[in-house]
């Protein structure tokens, strides 16, 4: 939970948020390009999801594991709901609201990993 | 600016600017009532009252996120009934926290003002309620005047 795997979530979710923060700052609708990077970003954390309850089902140790799930299951909804949401609207508030998607993913992961790691309480 | 006899129909919450705001309130909706049904379906009994309160939030930020996003009239005034009591529990809780921090043993999103979640929380509801005036264009004066 704690690997290069979650690492590589992180950089990737912090560089499209970065990517689209610059955007905003120039006003230019995302194209193509930050499409795809969000899709990869979506298939890593789909591929999380299925990892971690893999993970937590053949653990034997005691954490929140109900807490544990539905985090996963966040990390892997965000995204998709952002692009839903900011798809409406064509404008700077648009791709502001895919940047907020892409910098929330990797505090959501933290979160994953804390409570991976972290006794129940 | 629109001329003061004129009176301006209400701009959409939902759009705009808004759109960030919703998002920001569909965050927090999702953020507190998750963590609210996880600690309530398995650790009530260790801290009632913070996850009943965590609740609470949860339904307020629904309530804000779902009439920010609709706009209508009913709900600007559903908005601003659910981010007024937003701003009065993060700054009660948020209060008693420090005064006496023995009643929460376990957080809640308006703990120590939401210090937790980098103060959002205690900004949150101002910035929603400037926005719903900043929206509300004359008519509503006029209306609430006559």
């Amino acid at each position: 939970m704690t690997g290069p795997y979650a690492t590589a979530i992180i950089v990737v979710a912090l560089v499209l948020a970065m990517w689209a923060a610059v955007l905003v700052v120039l006003d230019r609708s995302p194209g193509r390009s930050l499409l795809i990077g969000g899709a990869i970003l979506e298939l890593l954390l789909v591929g999380f999801l299925i990892g971690g309850i893999v993970q937590m089902v053949q653990s034997d140790r005691t954490f929140a594991r109900a807490e544990f799930v539905v985090y996963l299951l966040a990390c892997a909804a965000i995204p998709p709901i952002g692009a839903v949401w900011a798809s409406a609207e064509k404008t700077r508030a648009g791709t502001a609201v895919i940047a907020l998607a892409f910098l929330i993913t990797p505090i959501m992961v933290l979160r994953v990993q804390q409570v991976w790691a972290g006794p129940v309480g | 600016m629109a001329d003061p006899g004129v009176p301006t129909a209400p701009a959409p919450t939902g759009q705009g600017f808004g759109r960030v705001l919703v998002a920001v309130y569909g965050l927090f909706a999702l953020a507190a009532t998750a963590r609210s049904l996880v600690q309530i379906a398995t650790k009530f009994d260790e801290a009632p009252v913070a996850y009943l309160l965590s609740a609470f939030a949860g339904i307020v930020y629904i309530v804000a996120t779902v009439s920010l996003a609709r706009g209508d009239a009913t709900s600007r005034r559903l908005a601003t009934v659910a981010i007024s009591i937003e701003l009065g529990g993060v700054l009660v809780v948020g209060t008693t926290s420090k005064l006496a921090p023995d009643a929460f043993p376990d957080a809640t999103v308006w703990t120590g003002f939401g210090s937790g979640y980098g103060f959002v929380p205690l900004v949150l509801p101002l910035v929603g309620l400037w926005w719903l005036r900043h929206t509300r264009g004359s008519e509503g004066i006029v209306a609430t005047t006559q």
